[in-house]
């Protein structure tokens, strides 16, 4: 049960009878009136039981977007019900706006209409909604939570897209210049055509030529189906926010980038998200279900509280592929303590395949290590240079055990993973 | 979807609450009439004739109407003037520790009442009724023996103490004064003047239901008390210290108590209409929120406590150095040497110089760690802009 303001003012009306005829006997009476008009209202009033509840909803939004979530009122009951419905949404799901006032009559149906805007990755639930039905006469109503389960998944918002259109350029490029006969490394035998004036004269074919009776060239193109393994660190370091972004986050969007590119080049991606178990794993997707898949299995995980197990990261490689591959690692290289895990673990992985170690830096740090404006700022510029240097000397110690490292700011770390990635392609290191 | 309505109906609710309910309605009955029962046994008005508690008197009440003495017991002012008109000799028990008769009314019941006994008396009271006597303080003597020749003292030979004292403060003044505790302090005072006495009485335990039974106390009370046929038990209330003025209750018109009434259950109603929630709260986990560079601004903060200035100043200057050296050409494992003796060269500074800010000064304060931080920045900027012979000499 609940009331309105209106019964409360009907409440306070009281004071007129009282002092009009200036006998206390008008409270009682007044009171039992506006108890006898409240139990007629509310005996009036619709039932919110009596509603069927529908949702309809989009399985999955992008984070930033926004999607409508509709709720079909259906009255099954004996009365009409007006009043006012409120959908319980997570807060961070956005939900605007949280109340509709409905008024359906006997039988029929209406909808609600709720734009969500996530601000938050993951699962984002809506438990209950809440009917609070008013009688005729508006005073008191009838309420009742209802479970009507729902639920959207708010995919990674993969703003590093944008810096695809470039990099396809690119490997198209390295695509094209191959294509003009440079046999190398990272090559593979393509077809054989015609010579036309300019081709490389190395690269004649000259069984093929004498078969032909004519001049045959062999081209080549870089090499495909080489295998990608990305590895997403969701341990204790990931939590950390690095400009308001955490860094899985920013794992996430560098791992998508490198995913959609690799997977245009032809290349076969396999993602897994690990801690001390599999959080998630994306195995022998192609194409756009690719990502599809990646972002689903990327959007409910959480970076959890723990270390990372560093030391079952080969099996867990050698259970993805046996063949060579290039293995990303989206982890970080802050301190020596925190990376010994890690160091110790690479020599496996560097001996069958070829190892790139991200981690995202921090531009405060940067910042920090440039101002000396006051004691406290040399003390922090101080600090900043020793964390730079921290990550420096891991960063060398990885170089050494071979394998290669890539850092930058949240917003260049993605790109320059996609760069190097390019890199290897065209150095023929996959 | 299958919708459910997870509120409770009220016939689950009711069912639900009806072990609490009915558990609590069984507190507050045995409550009450614990309360009852044990209500009787104490409290209540001290001193009054009709209350049977252990402070109460009604034990002497009751023995004096045994003896054949009328005891009336008025409730208020006026039924006590007519209670001692009635009859001619007649006694006054006065008890009035707060102070509720004005003087007026004092001095009216003064010459009304043939015999006046007053149970520990404020100053206004001993003002108007015995003004030869005075409060001596506090007596807290477990026992008093009589020492004089009031009949009701000789009866009683000893009683409780505990009470107030008195002296008399007008010598050669026709009084008895008994129960002595020393430094001319007394316990009963009696004062005769013309055909009235008034006595005033300091023992205040020795009337009470708990200890009337104890030493010589009920002698005392009842020969006191019930030396004529008539007494009248009079404890004013706070009924009786207004004279004429009009109570706020006559004042205010009469519907000012419904509509506050009203006005707290509309509050109570308002109250409800704005706290009642729409629904149960959504549960949601929000992550923790750590930035990374907390542990870059601990370090800063436990260097700035610990005083760690060579330390600090030594991770800037390996900062410095490498920089020095990228900017210089060198490769990245140049020694330090090699780093002076290319900034120098680039620079021109003195070498001694550019080694000390660069390996051996030591800062003593931190005034000196700034300037050396400062100097620093300074010297990569040179050499940044040094190298460049476009910029250092613009043509």
């Amino acid at each position: 049960m609940a009331w309105s303001g209106w019964f409360v003012l009907l409440v306070a009306l009281g004071i007129l009878p009282i002092v009009l005829f200036d006998d206390p006997t008008w409270l009682l009476l007044w009171l039992i009136l506006v108890t006898v008009v409240g139990i007629v209202d509310l005996l009036l009033a619709g039932s919110p039981r009596r509603l069927t509840l529908e949702r309809r909803l989009p399985d999955r939004v992008r984070l930033g977007e926004t999607v409508s979530s509709e709720l079909l009122v259906t009255n099954a009951g004996r009365r009409r019900v007006r009043g006012i419905v409120r959908d319980g949404w997570q807060p961070s799901a956005g939900a605007r706006p949280t109340r509709a006032r409905i008024n359906v009559p006997v039988g029929e149906r209406r909808a609600i209409t709720t734009a969500l805007t996530p601000f938050r990755r993951g699962e984002r639930r809506a438990a209950e909604v809440t009917v609070r039905s008013f009688g005729p006469l508006g005073l008191l109503a009838r309420q009742a939570s209802i479970a009507v389960p729902g639920a959207i998944r708010v995919l990674p918002a993969f703003n590093s897209r944008k810096h695809l259109p470039s990099r396809l350029a690119r490997l198209r490029e390295l695509d094209g210049r191959t294509s003009v006969m440079i046999r190398g490394q990272g090559t593979e035998f393509d077809s054989l055509r015609e010579y036309v004036r300019g081709d490389d004269v190395r690269s004649i074919d000259w069984r093929a030529t004498a078969r032909r009776n004519d001049l045959v060239v062999r081209t080549w193109r870089p090499e495909r189906d080489r295998r990608v393994v990305i590895l997403i660190d969701s341990g204790r370091t990931s939590a950390a926010r690095i400009a308001n972004e955490p860094r899985i986050d920013t794992a996430f969007e560098a791992s998508l980038l490198l995913a959609a590119l690799a997977t245009r080049a032809g290349d076969r991606v396999d993602v897994v998200i690990y801690d001390r178990r599999v959080r998630a794993r994306v195995q022998g997707a192609v194409g756009a279900d690719l990502l599809s898949r990646m972002v689903n299995a990327m959007a409910p995980v959480e970076p959890e509280l723990i270390e990372v197990d560093w030391s079952r990261v080969p099996s867990l490689v050698r259970s993805v592929t046996s063949r060579h591959a290039l293995v990303v690692l989206l982890t970080s290289v802050d301190s020596a303590g925190g990376s010994r895990g890690l160091l110790g673990m690479l020599p496996q992985l560097t001996r069958k395949h070829t190892v790139v170690v991200s981690s995202v830096t921090d531009p405060s740090v940067l910042e920090a290590s440039r101002e000396r404006g006051d004691r406290d700022a040399v003390y922090r510029a101080a600090s900043a240079e020793r964390a730079i240097l921290d990550t420096a000397r891991v960063s060398a110690a990885i170089r050494q055990l071979g394998a290669d490292v890539v850092t930058g700011t949240p917003g260049d770390l993605p790109p320059a993973l996609a760069d190097r990635y390019i890199a290897l392609k065209a150095a023929g290191r996959l | 979807m299958i919708a459910e309505p997870v509120t409770p109906t009220i016939r689950a609710a009711t069912r639900r609450s009806l072990f609490w309910v009915i558990a609590i309605a069984f507190a507050v009955i045995v409550a009450l009439i614990t309360l009852i029962a044990r209500g009787a046994a104490s409290g209540g008005t001290p001193f009054s004739a009709t209350n049977p508690a252990p402070a109460g008197s009604k034990a002497i009440a009751e023995v004096l109407k045994q003896q054949g003495v009328s005891v009336t017991v008025p409730s208020t002012f006026r039924a006590a003037e007519s209670g001692l008109r009635a009859a001619a000799p007649s006694t006054l028990f006065l008890v009035d520790p707060d102070g509720h008769l004005t003087e007026a009314r004092l001095r009216s019941l003064a010459r009304l009442a043939t015999h006046i006994v007053v149970l520990s008396p404020t100053f206004t009271q001993l003002k108007v009724l015995a003004p030869q006597v005075a409060a001596a303080g506090v007596v807290k003597k477990a026992s008093l023996s009589s020492g004089c020749d009031l009949r009701a003292a000789t009866n009683a030979r000893t009683v409780t103490g505990t009470g107030t004292g008195y002296r008399l403060i007008v010598p050669g003044t026709d009084a008895t004064a008994c129960f002595g505790s020393g430094k001319s302090v007394f316990s009963l005072i009696d004062v005769r003047f013309g055909g009235r006495s008034v006595t005033v009485l300091g023992t205040t335990d020795a009337l009470s239901n708990e200890h009337v039974s104890e030493r010589g106390n009920a002698a005392l009370a009842l020969t006191l008390l019930g030396d004529s046929d008539r007494l009248v038990w009079y404890l004013p209330t706070i009924d009786d210290s207004v004279s004429g003025a009009r109570s706020i209750a006559q004042l205010t018109p009469g519907w000012v108590g419904s509509v506050a009434a009203l006005l707290i259950l509309v509050a109570i109603a308002a109250a409800f209409w704005r706290g009642r929630r729409l629904g149960p709260l959504v549960v949601e986990n929000l992550p923790v929120v750590v930035r990374a560079s907390e542990t870059m601004e601990g370090r800063a903060r436990l260097y700035q406590r610990g005083g760690a200035r060579l330390h600090a100043l030594d991770s800037l200057r390996i900062g410095t150095i490498a920089r020095l050296g990228s900017i210089c050409g060198l490769p990245r494992l140049a020694t330090v040497d090699e780093v002076i003796a290319a900034v120098v060269a680039i620079t021109g500074r003195d070498a001694a110089a550019i080694r000390g800010l660069l390996v051996d000064a030591v800062p003593g304060t931190d005034r000196e760690l700034v300037r050396l931080s400062d100097a620093l920045l300074d010297l990569e900027q040179t050499a940044a802009r040094d190298i460049r012979p476009t910029q250092s000499q613009p043509t």
